[in-house]
């Protein structure tokens, strides 16, 4: 006896059962059944990252109101949405980002630039300036503020409080729960709101120079960091009024933010082309350096995730790093972008700011190609399928080539290329050095070594 | 600022936050005992945790590599997360074997007097289910013998007569999508991507038509074809013509990509490697040959028949290792397609010239005289010696010689035959794969679902420069480059800065005799390990044996000598220079009173021994 079976497939199981129905599909895993399984998928890499570049389209707005250089900017604590700048011309605004108004414009707030801005609470806004004044301003919008078009709110307003000093302010900071702020001169001073002296005066022991920023840690509140201009980076606490250690650098910080996940650890942008992220607990070492920008970083901040970084520069770049990963950043820049001066992500993670020479503040997108608006859920599905893709394939000699090169303006490419070239010379002439001399008596030290000149507590 | 250090990973949260985590705390403690103190972990986890929905259930898989040599703490965690996530997957893959719904068509005996081949056609048909049954058909047409050819997934036909007469059709519904009278020699014909384009070979040129029929190109460059192949994940059209040319098209640019010049003459037999593109050919003088677009000559040669080849067929089922050809002569023959070293499997079929194919799960379907023989797996790729026909599995006689064409039907148990009268299509049962992947090849999809299947193929469609005899180069390491850049793996200047005769020492091109001569006076024990330690003292000692003054015209003319070439006259200097050297040598010897080397004589037997 035969048993003969033949292969048939029940139609009903393969199509939809109503019309309108979605078809109902089957999987075979078989390697077999997929033949160029990789080829295809290598495929898919490379036109992923291909679509990335195609999309990378980061800038989104600039907000114009000053008419100098923008000097800082700083966010609203508990909002998405606010964002105040202060310039060189002295004026002040209140940008509402997501509508691109002005909430607040203040011209001639201070004589001579607006050195620092910082937000005491949701309705008051603290702004130093050269004029040796620190001025607290109301900004609410009142209804007498409001032009009847609705074009902007008037430039007549008054300080609710003003705190004289001795000398030019360079930064400004608030703490974070009490009414107490921190202001940055030839030393660093801490006001109380409620009193028109200051009520503490913070110094290095032996210190003589110009500090030039100010920021209070955001967890533990009483820890204060600043930089001066004599190289260094100082660490005070205001419980016990004193200056607890600090570090001399081979150059001076032009920035400094203290890392909102990690209480300890704190970013500087330094004149050398480069950032550090130190640990305070270890101030021997940077924990990392980041390195791409071609002249003196101007301008740092955190992500609020605290997993990427923003920096602005004198080469006229904005760059964006991933923390932890000390090169190939994103790299922003336009025709019209000048000296970046301050840089700021916003609260939500999502865009970057970033204040220039030209007097605009620009907003971008903190991931270039990222797509605005409502995105479906198989779309997001779609983009994490190609995200993954281009994390696998990177090391394709195409695929990764596509994913790194990035389009830079010639003078930073020449700029670039130059550096490279004097480093390199650099090492070689020290490597000759080293190879001419007795074995074993100098040896190479490592990039992270040469940063930190002293310590001094 | 200590306090600080002291506790550096709490958070504290934020006086809005307090309220919300005072709750939870609350909650944690109620339900559960707190694990840990770790305020910072209590405050992230919430946010950060995989929801248990998306947790993995399996147990984490066992013998993952762990890297522990890797010092690197970063890369570690991603290579063993890397590592477990693919083990874990592997699992899966066994786990998703329980998906495979459907089960492959047999015919199995019971007693060893009974034979599954003395079944005949009628009695499986009436075997089979309603819709099996519809597989076996008899097509009788005029005009000569047919060729046919199905879709990827199996669903639609296209058969092309002798004489002109070319159809396409679903066969299962019976619908007609095309047919054409082209009054001309046709000779070959095949589907392109899917049923919506089918290509045709004619008297002089290939022509693109659509499904409808539509002559939509003339493609000029493909003079009077004789086979055809599409290779669907590159989207190119091969053919081969009279004049021994093997062309690739691209069809979705529309570009002559390449054409081969095979050199042996009019290919009688055609068909590609469905898992790595590459194009057989089988010749009249009874090679058959591999091609892929990126070599002007084939990949392999290989010398298969005494006569021409009369068929050429790959087998899917293995990935393409083994290969069956049908000669002239008569002979059938199974190879092995890593090692060429003879013919797995050689038999004789009767009738000779015959044509070959293999079914999706490894049937082989041999048509020679008027009878159509399927043999099955293990025996046909078994080696065995003698030229004897493996056990038959299932035979066919038609009456309508030449048989011209075998295709079996993807998904199905069909066998489709092309001969002088028609096609018949006869039942295979365990030919066909049960179960197919929508999303590769879907014999059921819609309108809807070929289109963006064009569109994704189109977007995935893979560079020809990809072909390759092995496809799994892609993606794995590329091998080392053949010229080190280290001559004693002591330094690390790339190959182009280095001197020019460094290079050539790397290359092996230097010539050495000038240094060995010069340095090196005893030592000839060569010792790998301390090459290079030799060298360094040799160079001080040089350096004390500078000799000044002396021969230096003879020097001089050796020192302007390029040290790769070999001259005649610079080797004689070369030799009088060493013979000089030997003697002064030996001459301060001498004088240091040493015992100069004698040369043995035959004298020396008569030597005193106690000496």
């Amino acid at each position: 006896m035969v048993k003969i079976s033949v292969l048939q497939h029940a139609p009903s199981t393969h199509l939809p059962t109503r019309p309108g129905d979605p078809t109902p599909t089957s999987r075979n895993l078989d390697p077999l059944q997929h033949p160029f399984a990789r080829a295809r998928e290598r495929m898919r890499a490379l036109n992923a990252a291909k679509m990335e570049r195609l999309f990378a389209k980061p800038f989104v707005a600039a907000l114009e109101g000053h008419v100098d250089a923008v000097e800082t900017m700083t966010r609203k604590p508990d909002s998405l949405d606010m964002v105040a700048s202060g310039s060189w011309d002295g004026g002040l605004i209140l940008h509402d980002i997501p509508r691109r108004r002005k909430v607040v414009h203040v011209e001639n707030a201070h004589k001579g630039k607006i050195s620092g801005i910082c937000f005491a609470d949701n309705d008051r806004l603290l702004s130093c300036g050269v004029d040796r004044n620190i001025k607290l301003w109301n900004i609410n919008p009142s209804e007498e503020d409001m032009d009847e078009d609705g074009a902007g709110p008037s430039t007549s307003r008054s300080p609710l409080k003003v705190f004289p000093g001795k000398t030019a302010f360079n930064s400004i900071d608030h703490h974070r729960s009490d009414s107490v702020f921190a202001t940055a001169s030839n030393i660093v001073q801490v006001w109380d709101e409620t009193k028109s002296a200051a009520i503490s005066n913070l110094t290095f022991p032996t210190s003589t120079e110009t500090i030039t920023a100010v920021r209070f840690n955001l967890s533990e509140s009483s820890v204060l960091a600043s930089i001066g201009s004599d190289r260094t980076f100082t660490l005070y606490d205001i419980r016990t009024g004193k200056a607890e250690r600090r570090i001399v650098m081979q150059m001076r910080s032009n920035s400094l933010a203290w890392s909102p996940t990690f209480p300890t650890t704190i970013l500087l942008a330094s004149e050398d082309h480069n950032l550090y992220t130190f640990d305070i607990r270890a101030l021997r070492h940077p924990t990392q350096i980041y390195k791409a920008h071609v002249a003196a970083v101007m301008a740092c901040d955190w992500s609020p995730t605290g997993t990427e970084l923003v920096s602005g520069s004198w080469d006229r770049t904005v760059r964006i790093w991933r923390a932890g990963a000390g090169t190939q950043p994103e790299v922003y820049h336009t025709k019209r972008m000048q000296r970046v001066t301050a840089t700021l992500y916003t609260a939500d993670a999502r865009f970057v700011l970033s204040g220039s020479d030209d007097g605009n503040v620009r907003v971008w997108k903190a991931r270039a190609a990222e797509k605005l608006g409502v995105v479906t859920a198989r779309e997001r599905a779609a983009m994490e399928y190609r995200e993954s893709l281009k994390q696998r394939w990177k090391m394709d000699t195409e695929v990764g080539k596509v994913q790194r090169s990035r389009h830079i303006p010639k003078p930073v490419y020449k700029a670039s290329q130059l550096k490279r070239t004097m480093l390199e010379a650099r090492r070689v002439k020290d490597e000759r050095r080293r190879k001419h001399t007795r074995a074993g008596e100098t040896k190479p030290t490592a990039e992270r070594k040469k940063v930190v000149i002293a310590e001094q507590t | 600022m200590d306090s600080l250090i002291a506790k550096a990973d709490a958070i504290r949260p934020v006086t809005k936050k307090r309220r919300i985590q005072k709750d939870s705390d609350k909650k944690g403690t109620s339900s559960r005992p707190s694990t840990s103190d770790d305020r910072t972990l209590g405050s992230v986890s919430l946010h950060t945790t995989l929801p248990k929905s998306l947790r993995p259930t399996s147990p984490p898989p066992e013998n993952v590599p762990k890297y522990g040599h890797i010092a690197d703490k970063k890369l570690r965690t991603q290579l063993t997360r890397q590592s477990t996530q693919s083990a874990r997957a592997k699992a899966l893959v066994r786990d998703a074997e329980l998906l495979l719904a459907e089960d492959a068509g047999l015919m199995e005996v019971e007693g060893e007097m009974e034979k599954t081949w003395r079944v005949g056609q009628e009695e499986i048909a009436q075997a089979a289910g309603q819709e099996a049954a519809h597989g076996r058909q008899e097509w009788k047409l005029d005009g000569g013998p047919y060729r046919s050819r199905y879709t990827r997934n199996g669903r639609h036909l296209a058969i092309v007569g002798r004489k002109g007469h070319v159809a396409t059709f679903d066969w299962q519904t019976g619908t007609m999508h095309a047919e054409l009278q082209l009054r001309e020699t046709c000779r070959d014909v095949t589907f392109l991507h899917d049923h919506s384009h089918f290509a045709v070979a004619q008297q002089k040129y290939v022509y693109i038509y659509d499904r409808d029929g539509v002559e939509l190109h003339q493609l000029k460059s493909h003079i009077e074809p004789t086979r055809l192949e599409f290779l669907p994940f590159h989207w190119l059209l091969a053919s081969v013509g009279n004049a021994g040319y093997l062309k690739y098209q691209d069809t979705s640019t529309g570009q002559l990509l390449v054409e081969h010049r095979t050199k042996l003459g009019a290919p009688s037999a055609m068909t590609q490697n469905a898992h790595n593109a590459v194009i057989h050919l089988g010749h009249a003088n009874g090679t058959v040959t591999l091609w892929t677009p990126n070599l002007p000559h084939p990949a392999v040669r290989l010398l298969a028949h005494l006569g021409p080849v009369a068929s050429v067929s790959v087998d899917p089922s293995t990935g393409g290792r083994y290969m069956a050809t049908a000669g002239q002569d008569g002979l059938v023959k199974v190879w092995d397609c890593r090692n060429w070293k003879g013919a797995i499997r050689t038999w004789n079929a009767r009738g000779g010239g015959g044509e070959v194919e293999w079914s999706q799960r490894g049937a082989l379907a041999v048509a020679s005289g008027g009878t159509v023989n399927v043999y099955t797996k293990p025996s046909i790729q078994v080696p065995f010696a003698p030229t004897v026909p493996p056990p038959l599995y299932l035979t066919h006689a038609i009456p309508h010689r030449p048989l011209t064409s075998l295709r079996f039907c993807s998904f199905h148990d069909v066998l489709t035959i092309g001969h002088n009268a028609g096609l018949s299509s006869i039942l295979v049962p365990g030919s066909g794969e049960p179960n197919f992947d929508s999303a590769e090849t879907d014999p059921f999809e819609n309108k809807r679902a070929r289109r963006e299947r064009e569109v994704k193929s189109l977007l995935d469609k893979i560079q020809p420069d990809m072909i390759a005899l092995n496809p799994e180069f892609i993606g794995s390491l590329a091998p080392e480059p053949k010229l080190t850049t280290a001559v004693t793996g002591a330094h690390d200047i790339p190959f182009a800065r280095l001197p020019r005769l460094e290079r050539l020492r790397v290359q092996g091109k230097a010539d050495e005799t000038e240094n060995a001569d010069a340095d090196a006076p005893a030592a000839d024990d060569d010792e790998d390990n301390d090459g290079a330690q030799k060298k360094k003292s040799t160079k001080e000692e040089k350096e004390k044996k500078k000799m000044r003054g002396k021969n230096k015209a003879l020097k001089r003319f050796l020192r302007k000598q390029r040290k790769n070439v070999i001259d005649p006259r610079a080797v004689a200097v070369r030799a009088k220079l060493e013979k000089q050297r030997e003697t002064r040598r030996k001459a301060k010897a001498a004088a240091a009173g040493e015992a100069v080397e004698r040369k043995p004589s035959a004298l020396d037997r008569f030597r005193r021994s106690n000496k």
